[in-house]
């Protein structure tokens, strides 16, 4: 064949690298918005997106750990629910409120000044509750040998029940918290805030150990074939729990800066959340059988459905755009991953015919 | 799968199969429970509050059988029922839109489309999981319903409806039967018929088990999973009716989270998300269980998220027990092959 060396067209590379396809696809997204709302398309409004979906990301990036070993977690909402509840009632305890005269806009006044349990211990004890849930999940799922979705859906039952038994049905507001914890959310460095770095942390973090390290390696070979990994010497149950552990403390991380953004702990937080974490996944090209998913793609995904909502808002469709926001993003998502699989068909349609078959 | 299983355990014996299981667990819940409220937890109340743990669910759970057995997830089956209830509610519109049995046969065909739907995207589509399909008509099903209803509720059924089949009741041998709970009971001998005696459903457990198998030895397996989700969706909106004679009122939110109670409630009965198993006697006695339980939890706690809670733990449970009780025994087997092996 004539054109075996130099089958490098656009089309072929755009093929290849799904992450590319599904760029532009947001770049276009933001044009088309752009060009109806003009406030829409501009860089302070993208840095708010990227703000706003930073949380989303932080848990799609677990998810692909799960999808990658062919396992799955809908207990993600009720794990952020737990931790920021179990938090939540650490700070509470600890909290010692005072009154301070303080120069606010050159004028003397009187500020409440929250302090308690340093917010660093806080960020320890989310993380650690989450990987603690996220370790049981595993357990169940790669010893006890429980499917996935019945595993999760369980837990997903059961921690929200803890943490509604362990917060008594009190939710946890302002009130109760640390500045340092309201503040969590809120800092900015370098003009990025403190979620985005956080995200960018995790990112690199995650990357590096599902790119280039041995145990990430692990999460794809236990998913393509769990048979072969087994034979080739991976314990796939240790590589099940991995990711599941991975997951469940990124879900803690997450659930804590949910709650510091929301600026409250309920025991219903976050419910319904896996579903767009999944989508977000899918969008991003992971397959749900596992073994094959980038980094990159997830984070494009997340994106992509940051955008779709943002945009929603922004393009004021109707006079109460509310309303239509829900049955849009649906039919989105459904018309990005059918988009994902006709792109794919062409792909391996491109392959044989190479191949002349 | 009635039938499938043979027992092979010694002791725990014919408590391997899932329904014994379940029928078991049954008689120790009520016993339990009865125990503790003598007065209030009686098999009176138990049929009163069938009304409100068992039939709903149990329709969408009727549904989501037939989709497990056949290896897929209907995750939008909740906001099938939620469309068609505004759909229906919406027409009728408090007697001054259409006759009400319109709405009702409209209801029902909105039912039917959302299942097609599915199943047209989860056939066409074989390298989509159905789960995200699902995921993704479940949010626009229910923003459909959002779009209709907007943030207002709509009702005013007429009153045979809301009064007669929503709160009324037969007196059969002296006990009060909810009408709703006939209607429930009614489906399962045609439903048991239709799965486990006819060809048909017995090709589910064929292309559920292995769906390649089943496909070259001449079984329509795309068919199949059209019926399966149409029937899914169909079965919802019914759902949706009973939901609504019950609530009498429709607000975009009705019946929301119930498709994980569903998915609960059929593979607490023996079914599996990966397919080819499932038992509509197994499902029956699940959804008793799940009264029962739900129902005197509710009188100790009077707290949903205790009851999910306990929910939860079963549904892990009754899946996990049995797997390491097989584990444990495989292991001793492999010790003692090893022994006799040493000894020789």
């Amino acid at each position: 064949m004539a054109e075996k060396k130099q089958g490098r067209s656009p089309m072929v590379m755009l093929l290849k690298h799904r992450e590319i396809g599904l760029a532009l696809i947001l770049v276009a997204l933001f044009v088309l918005v752009g060009l109806r709302n003009p406030a829409f398309a501009t860089l302070s409004n993208a840095l708010f997106i990227l703000e706003d979906t930073s949380i989303m990301i932080v848990l799609a990036i677990g998810m692909l750990c799960v999808l990658l070993v062919g396992s799955i977690d809908i207990s993600i909402s009720a794990i952020m629910a737990f931790s920021a509840m179990t938090a939540g009632i650490v700070m509470k305890g600890s909290l010692n409120q005072a009154s301070v005269q303080q120069m606010v806009d050159g004028v003397m006044q009187s500020v409440t000044v929250r302090q308690g349990t340093p917010l660093i211990w806080l960020i320890l004890i989310g993380i650690g509750v989450g990987a603690a849930c996220g370790l049981v999940n595993g357990v169940i799922i790669s010893y006890g040998k429980v499917l996935s979705i019945v595993a999760t859906l369980g837990m997903q039952y059961i921690i929200y029940g803890l943490s509604h038994v362990i917060s008594d049905g009190q939710a946890v507001y302002r009130k109760d918290m640390p500045d340092a914890f309201y503040q969590f959310s809120r800092t900015s460095l370098l003009g990025l805030n403190a979620k985005v770095w956080i995200m960018l942390a995790v990112f690199l973090l995650l990357w590096v150990l599902v790119t280039y390290t041995r145990p990430g390696r692990r999460l794809y070979a236990v998913g393509s074939n769990p048979e072969a990994a087994q034979m080739s010497g991976i314990d796939a149950r240790r590589s099940t729990l991995l990711a599941h552990v991975i997951m469940g403390a990124l879900a803690g991380l997450a659930g804590l800066l949910y709650a510091s953004r929301d600026t409250k702990i309920t025991q219903d937080m976050a419910m319904g959340y896996e579903m767009y974490v999944i989508a977000a996944c899918v969008i991003g090209g992971v397959s749900v059988s596992g073994g094959s998913g980038k980094i990159t793609g997830v984070v494009l995904g997340a994106l992509t459905i940051g955008v779709i909502n943002n945009g929603l808002t922004m393009m004021r469709l109707t006079g109460n755009s509310e309303f239509w926001k829900k049955a849009i993003q649906g039919a989105l998502i459904l018309v990005s991953v059918i988009m994902n699989v006709l792109i794919q068909r062409a792909h391996t349609q491109q392959i044989l015919r190479r191949r002349n078959i | 799968m009635t039938g499938a299983q043979k027992p092979t355990g010694r002791i725990p014996g014919f408590l391997r199969r899932r329904e014994w299981l379940l029928a078991v667990l049954i008689v120790i819940v009520y016993f339990v429970f009865n125990s503790q409220l003598p007065e209030s937890y009686t098999v009176v109340n138990l049929l009163n509050q069938s009304r409100v743990y068992m039939v709903d669910v149990g329709f969408m759970a009727v549904g989501m059988l037939m989709v497990l057995i056949l290896g897929d997830i209907d995750i939008s089956v909740a906001s099938i029922a939620a469309l068609a209830s505004t759909v229906m509610a919406v027409t009728y519109n408090a007697g001054q839109g259409l006759p009400f049995l319109v709405s009702v046969g409209l209801m029902l065909l909105v039912g039917l489309v959302c299942g097609l739907i599915n199943g047209l995207l989860v056939t066409r589509f074989h390298e989509l999981f159905p789960m995200i399909i699902t995921l993704a008509t479940q949010t626009l099903y229910r923003g459909i319903a959002y779009i209709i209803l907007k943030d207002q509720s709509a009702g005013s059924f007429p009153s045979w409806f809301s009064k007669d089949l929503g709160y009324g009741s037969v007196r059969i041998l002296g006990v009060e039967v909810p009408l709703m709970l006939i209607c429930i009971l009614a489906v399962f001998p045609l439903y048991y018929l239709w799965i486990h005696r006819t060809a048909p459903g017995r090709r589910m457990f064929a292309a559920g088990t292995n769906i390649t198998a089943s496909r070259y030895s001449g079984v329509r397996t795309d068919r199949l999973k059209m019926t399966a989700f149409v029937f899914n969706g169909v079965m919802a909106a019914v759902a949706g009716i009973f939901l609504c004679s019950r609530t009498g009122s429709v607000k975009y939110t009705i019946a929301a989270g119930f498709e994980m109670q569903a998915i609960a409630v059929a593979i607490l009965g023996g079914a599996s998300t990966s397919g080819g198993r499932g038992s509509v006697v197994g499902l029956l006695l699940a959804l008793v269980l799940m009264t029962a339980l739900k129902n005197g939890l509710m009188l100790l706690y009077n707290d949903a998220f205790i009851l999910n809670l306990s929910i939860g733990l079963m549904l892990i449970l009754i899946v996990l027990v049995p797997n390491l009780w097989n584990m444990y025994r495989s292991m001793r087997t492999l010790r003692r092959q090893r022994l006799a092996i040493s000894k020789s």
